[in-house]
């Protein structure tokens, strides 16, 4: 076989040689291939000489060679997320071109179940994003990645403490159980995406709609998350590349608090307002020295560090990736960090003619510290915005400020003490891997195996010291160690069949099995008295007292058969079938299996002969319906079960009870989602632009609900029933714009979901309720038959009463025993009867607000010029409320906390506000009860990346030994446009599905900036 | 080429194996936990099932702290503490929605659901008839004790026994009166009759038929059932129920499970947690400084009342909190706000922390005692035996032909935080012997100001509000809510 020559030599750590023989008949061509975007050298191509089968691929710098012979007139250059390329050779020997991006997006291929697709021919609503989209972004996980890229996938932040993921939420919320969608690494359900190196995803698809995702049957009622890992090309020099970066970040707000003296004031007002006496701690003048911003001491510069190198590349059998990156965030709260290593070795080989195996294999391991910041008894910045200002972090012998010394104090403990002493990690190793062969039964027929393994160990521990000068005291130190492995095997097994008759039926057919199991296993134990606290006794050895000690085992299993055909007729119509057969472990004998059909068609307008609309290149209609399952509840709720039934002791002879902890149920069965979709895809000018619309709807019947429950039942677990319907209906737009001239180039895109949710029917027309919030307990969220998820309900409000008169002449209060008592006095809330009886109580309470944002919209834009890049990308929330929980719990004055700044403007009689309630330690009124006084509009426009990059010239950069050297600057939520008072508008769930933008003073996300430099030698 | 298709046969063999050897992949079993299919086989079982009978009863929301919280209602002590909720039931303006009031509901339930799951079962297995015998009796004490404390709160609640369990029927209407009485007396005369006297060591601290006989006494003094009230607290009197030689053994870690000790929480160090006590000691010393006694209870003791010292710390008194805590030492002044503590509740272990090993009283024989001179005094006889056992323990000089001005002032001094006094009084109120409305609205100082008690809705609590919206109309609100 006679072959070109090319001899290179790389810097890098790996010396690679290969060798060639020079062809004589033959003449070669050479050239770069660049992008249209930076100008920047595209690795991978493929070059083919059209009409033979001779090709070659482009190395990492873009240069490629090719052997060409005399009667050769035609050059293919294609490769994916790049339009194809025909170049006439005429005669040349170097042909340098410059292929476009994005322009092409809809000849894209994408990954969907069980194989891949021409996005051309897709007929469900897919989204495909690339790595490089998210490539220079300071984020712990590829989920923070998707935030904004595309329309209909939402994810909602939980908090920005270091390692926090957030929740994908993909065409709205579709239950209210776990809604999280499935995600599949590499062709392996594997749980969660929180431990993949973002760095080293190729693509990650979301398969949006029914007819898209059926193929994962029960597993896929809140869609699908499918990811790709970058692997090394056959006959590819090795490449090394060197992605790093480091940079800080800070908090971009705090509370502003009372300071000291306003303090001191506003609480002997609270006395002298209740004609009582004041207490003589506020008398004390040391109380009125500001000594301490709280939320300034307990927040710092974060940092963030980041490197990744990568090895790849290939012989014309066998090629690889290599892959190793380590990940350190030091959070904005002392002691809160997340670290993950990473390894990957990603391999495909051609074994004789007709076996392909392939492997991936990720080793990855997790350090992290979730502190707890937002408990209304101790949590962190719960404790710094309430901690009174007088007292020092640390007194002047040494030992850290307390509360301790009065009740007026508060009972929180320093939290800058609770931060530095904390002593808890959570470690996560796994592994998670898979083989693949792939055979060609004849041409056409493939048999295709899947082998997948998928395990983690968990590894928590917790050491509490003895707190005795804090409010809140511990008085027995303890160690708690937690270990938990899990596993899975995944065995897939199924044939591809793809064939073209008569040149114009293509039908693409995939039939198969697939099983996959669970298993876990679990201890956890603790030891208390620990006779010395240093670092290196904080070991079980040293412990005298074992306290407890507990482990269970659990498995689950599914078993499916599944199969899909897609039949092309004349490119024009396409149709695709799919169907899959679904078993679970976890409901009976009898409902164990489910079965889930879709359909879907598409109409390529633009290939039919009579469309001649000239702006128009590319125009496809879509539609499609489809079932999908959700099982992801708690497993063999079927069954009554039995077990601790708590501890007692009978004269101090320790005994442990058996009770009954769940009803059964055994008629428990899957949730099922119907969801139909229609979609519009179209490439204008060129293809220039792009545009995608979709509408949905879909709806979740057999929802499963714990019904709340008659206390008459106790405190057992109720057990889930089919028993909800929830729909959420949507639109969602996808526009992109993209221009090239000479060195200049451009493009923006953007992105619109407006997604309506409501809950159809719930457990006898009873509303669910969620957890309650702060020292009060109020209760905030609320789900209601004919309401979205979790609405706000409370009380509505006019004002305050600035006078007696205001209170007795006030038709609200009437007849209530708390006015005729005397009990309601000027400066405290006017709330209003709503259900006329002339006196406030629980049944005056009412719908408020919902935290659904009417939109979720991303903008993005880019610009290249030259070796210059410039990428921004915002994020906005439209039409939302949040409850500012926080601020009820801060300006109340009951409480021995301080309280927000604006309370310095309260009611100090006629007309002085009518907003914030008097001063008094009294709470007849329940002046800080949940009403709409907190809610607030939580629309907010974020620049949530800015990305700005020089590529240095490559004569300067080969001269270093290096292909390509490229800087970056990155922000990350630069700057937020907002008319929400509190800490951060980007909130997310407190309480499951349950709560949603509930404002509990979060960990705020904080504002980072980073330097970084992808270096390929 | 054929060799790497038999070695990818052999691979995908290895795999499903791997995943075949199971015989039916998709057969799961809840691991560590039984069915009820494979419970209550023999007398273990049984036993464990009766322990959890009393696990839950130390739980914060029932005993420990909620039920505690009833109390402050009364002139003897002051909410303290942080709880908005407690305000409002201090000053009777609590509503429906209050979440002290549905805090121990479900919990109370589950107590009975966990009787009438021994009720159901034990009675099939096969085991040691007396042990049996003994189980059932634990089950019904600990039904009725439920069904009594429900009784006091709410007045009348949905009675939920073995039939509502087998036929799956929990949202039944309130009991009636008489039907809520049926329950807690034939409950407890169950108990009565099948409990053991005593136990051994390893099981003191179970239900007896002292407590059974105890609870009954006071249930009928609520009736005004004077002759069985006497009848059945002379059992206890007359029983191996002495009086603890000093009142203080009641209140000590050593001596916690004492002759007297009819009915206690059982707590041990390291093992469970006394939350009354947390909830009761002063917070510079550990606690969380809730329920503090007012001066207004102080001075109800008489001079050389030595219970006076056991029941409450004021400002100047020497104890020791420990070690952390400083060691014993005066009560400072701003110890707390009222400048009392319950000390009752409170032990220190030397190293400062909290003591747990300190039971949380429930019954003691004192009280049946006094119910006992109490039924006979409104019965027409003399209780002055009863009155001045109690009272000659600590001290104090006899008094003779008591009426109900001495039984009402040594009950409050003997039971003061014991959760007695606003039952006490609401009862002595309905039956005209004092004029509560005109004892709430004294005014007692800052920490207890007059309040405005309205007759006869704060006789009983109001239903919780959730539960009435989870009956769907089948759960009626108590009158005046």
């Amino acid at each position: 076989m006679k072959r070109s020559c090319l001899l290179r030599t790389s810097l890098s750590l790996f010396l690679i040689t290969a060798l060639c023989s020079i062809a004589t008949a033959q003449r070669s061509i050479t050239g770069k291939i660049t992008d249209d975007r930076a100008g920047q050298a595209i690795a991978n191509v493929n070059v083919t000489v059209k009409g033979s089968t001779r090709g070659a691929v482009s190395g990492a710098d873009g240069v490629y060679s090719i052997s060409v012979m005399q009667d050769d007139s035609i050059l293919v250059f294609s490769s994916t997320g790049y339009s194809t390329l025909e170049v006439p050779i005429n005669g040349r020997s170097t042909i340098d071109v410059t292929m476009a991006i994005g322009s092409a997006k809809l000849a894209e291929v994408v990954v969907v179940g069980y194989g891949t697709q021409s996005k051309r021919d897709v007929t469900g609503a897919v989204a495909s994003i690339k790595g490089d989209e998210f490539r220079d972004l300071p984020v712990s996980s590829p989920v923070q990645a998707l935030q904004g890229r595309t329309a209909g996938v939402n994810v909602v932040r939980n908090g920005g403490s270091p390692g926090n993921t957030g929740s994908i939420r993909i065409r709205g919320t579709g239950t209210i159980n776990n809604a999280d969608p499935l995600i599949v690494i590499d062709g392996v359900p594997a749980g969660n995406l929180n431990s993949v190196n973002p760095n080293d995803i190729a693509s990650m698809e979301i398969l949006k709609d029914a007819s898209a995702s059926a193929i994962y049957g029960t597993r896929a009622a809140n869609g699908v998350v499918i990811v790709t890992t970058k692997r090394g090309g056959f006959e590819q020099p090795n490449t090394v590349s060197l992605n790093a970066y480091t940079g800080i970040s800070n908090v971009h707000k705090t509370i502003d608090m009372l300071d000291a003296p306003t303090l001191v004031t506003l609480k002997k007002e609270r006395y002298t307002n209740d004609g009582i006496a004041i207490n003589p701690v506020w008398e004390d003048p040391s109380n009125q020295v500001q000594r301490t911003n709280w939320q300034d001491e307990l927040f710092q510069q974060g940092k963030v560090n980041n490197i990744d190198l990568s090895l790849g590349g290939g012989s014309a059998k066998s090629s690889y990736m290599l892959s190793a990156g380590y990940y350190d965030e030091q959070g904005v709260i002392t002691n809160s960090y997340f670290k993950r290593f990473s390894l990957r070795i990603n391999s495909d080989h051609k074994v004789g003619k007709r076996l392909k195996i392939g492997e991936s294999l990720q080793l990855t391991r997790t350090v992290d510290n979730a502190l707890n910041t937002t408990s209304a008894q101790d949590g962190l910045i719960w404790s710094a915005i309430r901690f009174m200002p007088f007292i020092p972090v640390k007194n002047d012998d040494g030992t850290w400020g307390s509360s301790k010394a009065s009740n007026e104090y508060g009972d929180i403990n320093n939290p800058v003490f609770t931060a530095n002493t904390n002593d808890a990690s959570n470690t996560n190793t796994r592994l998670l891997g898979n083989l693949n062969l792939e055979y060609q039964i004849v041409k056409g027929l493939k048999l295709r195996v899947n082998l997948g393994l998928d395990g983690n160990h968990y590894s928590g521990r917790n050491f509490s010291i003895i707190v005795t000068d804090q409010t809140r005291t511990t008085n027995n130190n303890s160690l708690t160690k937690s270990f938990s492995e899990s596993y899975s095997l995944l065995g897939e097994y199924f044939l591809s069949y793809s064939n073209i008759f008569a040149g114009k039926h293509k039908v693409d057919v995939v039939a198969g099995y697939t099983a996959q199991t669970f298993d876990g296993d679990n201890f956890s134990a603790a030891k208390r008295d620990f006779l010395n606290e240093d670092p290196h006794q904080r070991y079980f050895d040293a412990g005298q007292t074992l306290n407890s000690i507990s482990g269970n085992r659990y498995y689950d299993a599914l078993q499916s058969m599944f199969g899909r055909v897609n039949y092309d007729y004349d490119k024009r119509y396409l149709f695709t079938a799919t169907f899959r057969a679904d078993g679970s472990s976890k409901f009976a004998e009898g409902n164990k299996w489910g079965y889930f059909p879709a359909f879907s068609a598409g109409w390529r307008i633009s290939q039919e002969k009579f469309f001649k609309v000239r702006f128009i290149d590319d125009l496809k209609l879509t539609a499609g319906w489809g079932q999908l399952g959700n099982q992801n509840v708690t497993g063999l709720q079927y069954l009554a079960l039995i077990g601790n039934g708590g501890r007692y002791s009978f004269n101090d002879n320790t005994v442990v009870g058996a009770a009954q902890q769940r009803l059964p149920n055994k008629n428990i069965s899957w949730e099922t989602a119907e969801m139909s979709n229609i979609g519009l895809t179209a490439g204008l000018l060129d293809n220039r632009l792009q545009v995608s619309l979709n509408y949905f709807n879909k709806t979740t019947r057999d929802m499963l609900l714990a019904p709340p429950t008659i206390g008459t039942v106790g405190t057992l677990t109720i057990p889930d029933q089919n028993v909800g319907v929830l729909k959420n209906s949507g639109l969602e737009i996808d526009l992109g714009y993209r221009v090239q001239q000479g060195d200049f180039s451009w493009g923006v895109s953007g992105n619109a979901s407006f997604i309506k949710n409501k809950v159809e029917k719930l457990y006898d027309g009873n509303f669910i309720a969620s957890q309650t919030y702060g020292r009060p307990n109020e209760e905030i969220s609320r789900t209601y038959e004919g309401e979205p998820l979790g609405i706000f309900w409370g009380w509505k409000t006019n004002g305050l009463y600035q006078t007696t008169e205001d209170i007795n002449s006030d038709p609200n209060i009437a007849k209530d025993q708390r006015r005729l008592d005397g009990l309601i006095e000027p400066g405290d809330v006017r709330f209003i009867d709503t259900n006329g009886d002339g006196r406030i109580d629980d049944n005056d309470r009412v719908k408020l607000g919902s935290p659904h944002p009417a939109v979720v919209y991303g903008l993005n834009a880019d610009f290249g010029y030259k070796g210059f890049d410039l990428s921004l990308f915002f994020l906005g929330n439209a039409g939302l409320e949040i409850y500012n929980a926080d601020r009820m719990q801060g300006l109340d004055p009951t409480y021995s906390f301080n309280m927000y700044a604006e309370t310095a403007n309260r009611w100090t009689g006629p007309n002085t506000s009518n907003s914030i309630p008097r001063m008094t330690t009294k709470r007849n009124n329940r002046n800080y009860r949940t009403s709409d006084m907190f809610i607030e509009k939580g629309d907010f426009f974020r620049l949530k990346n800015l990305v700005i990059g020089y590529t240095l010239k490559e004569t300067l950069t080969r001269k270093a030994g290096m292909s390509r050297v490229r800087f970056y600057v990155t922000g990350q939520n630069v700057f937020t446009v907002t008319g929400y008072s509190g800490l951060d508008p980007e909130l997310g769930y407190t309480d499951g599905n349950k709560q949603i933008n509930v404002d509990y003073a979060q960990y705020p996300q904080s504002r980072t900036w980073i330097f970084g430099a992808n270096i390929t030698f | 080429m054929k060799h790497i298709v038999v070695k990818t046969g052999l691979i995908l063999l290895a795999a499903a194996t791997i995943q075949g050897c199971k015989k039916n992949l998709l057969d799961s079993v809840p691991y560590g936990q039984s069915t009820s299919a494979d419970f209550w086989r023999n007398g273990d079982d049984a036993i464990a099932a009766s322990n959890a009978l009393y696990s839950f009863l130390g739980d914060e929301y029932m005993f420990a702290h909620t039920e505690q919280t009833w109390d402050i209602c009364s002139d003897d002590q002051w909410r303290a503490g942080d709880h908005p909720e407690d305000q409002a039931i201090e000053e009777f303006t609590y509503e429906p929605s209050n979440p002290q009031l549905n805090d121990s509901w479900a919990r109370k339930y589950e107590v009975i659901s966990r009787a009438n799951a021994v009720l159901i079962n034990v009675p099939g297995i096969n085991m040691d008839e007396a042990l049996k015998a003994r189980i059932l009796g634990e089950a019904h004490f600990m039904r009725g004790l439920m069904y009594w404390y429900f009784y006091r709160i709410y007045g009348q609640v949905p009675i939920i026994k073995e039939e509502n369990v087998t036929s799956n029927n929990y949202n039944v209407p309130k009991g009636t009166t008489e039907e809520m009485n049926a329950i807690i007396e034939s409950d407890l005369l169950a108990a009565a009759d099948a409990l053991p006297l005593e136990y051994d060591d390893a099981n003191i601290g179970r239900a007896t038929k002292g407590a059974a006989w105890g609870y009954l006494t006071k249930f009928y003094v609520y009736q005004e059932n004077w002759s069985k009230a006497i009848e059945t607290g002379e059992k206890v009197i007359n029983g191996p129920y002495a009086l603890a030689p000093s009142f203080g053994d009641n209140f000590k870690p050593a001596t916690k499970n004492n002759s007297e000790m009819l009915f206690a929480i059982q707590c041990t160090d390291g093992w469970t947690e006394n939350v009354t006590s947390i909830y009761s000691a002063p917070r510079p010393w550990g606690g969380w400084g809730f329920n503090e006694p007012i001066k207004d209870l102080a001075d109800e003791f008489e001079p050389n009342d030595e219970r006076l010292t056991y029941t409450m710390a004021k400002v100047g008194d020497v104890i020791d909190p420990g070690e952390s805590n400083g060691g014993p030492q005066e009560v400072p002044p701003g110890l707390t706000n009222t400048g009392y503590f319950f000390r009752k509740y409170v032990n220190w272990r030397p190293d400062g922390g909290l003591d747990n090993n300190m039971n949380i009283v429930m019954l003691r024989a004192s009280d049946v005692y006094l119910l006992v001179a109490e039924a006979k005094i409104r019965s027409g006889a003399n209780g002055d035996a009863e009155i001045n056992a109690v009272r000659g323990r600590n001290g104090l000089g006899d008094v003779s032909n008591a009426t109900m001005t001495e039984l009402i002032h040594e009950r409050r001094v003997e039971l003061a935080g014991e959760n007695e006094r606003h039952q006490d009084l609401m009862r002595w109120d309905r039956a005209g012997i004092i004029d509560l409305k005109a004892h709430y609205a004294k005014d007692r100082g800052q920490w207890k100001p007059g309040r405005n008690f309205t007759r006869p809705k704060n006789y009983l609590f109001p239903i919780p509000q959730r539960q009435i919206d989870l009956s769907n109309g089948v759960l009626i609100q108590n009158p005046n809510f």
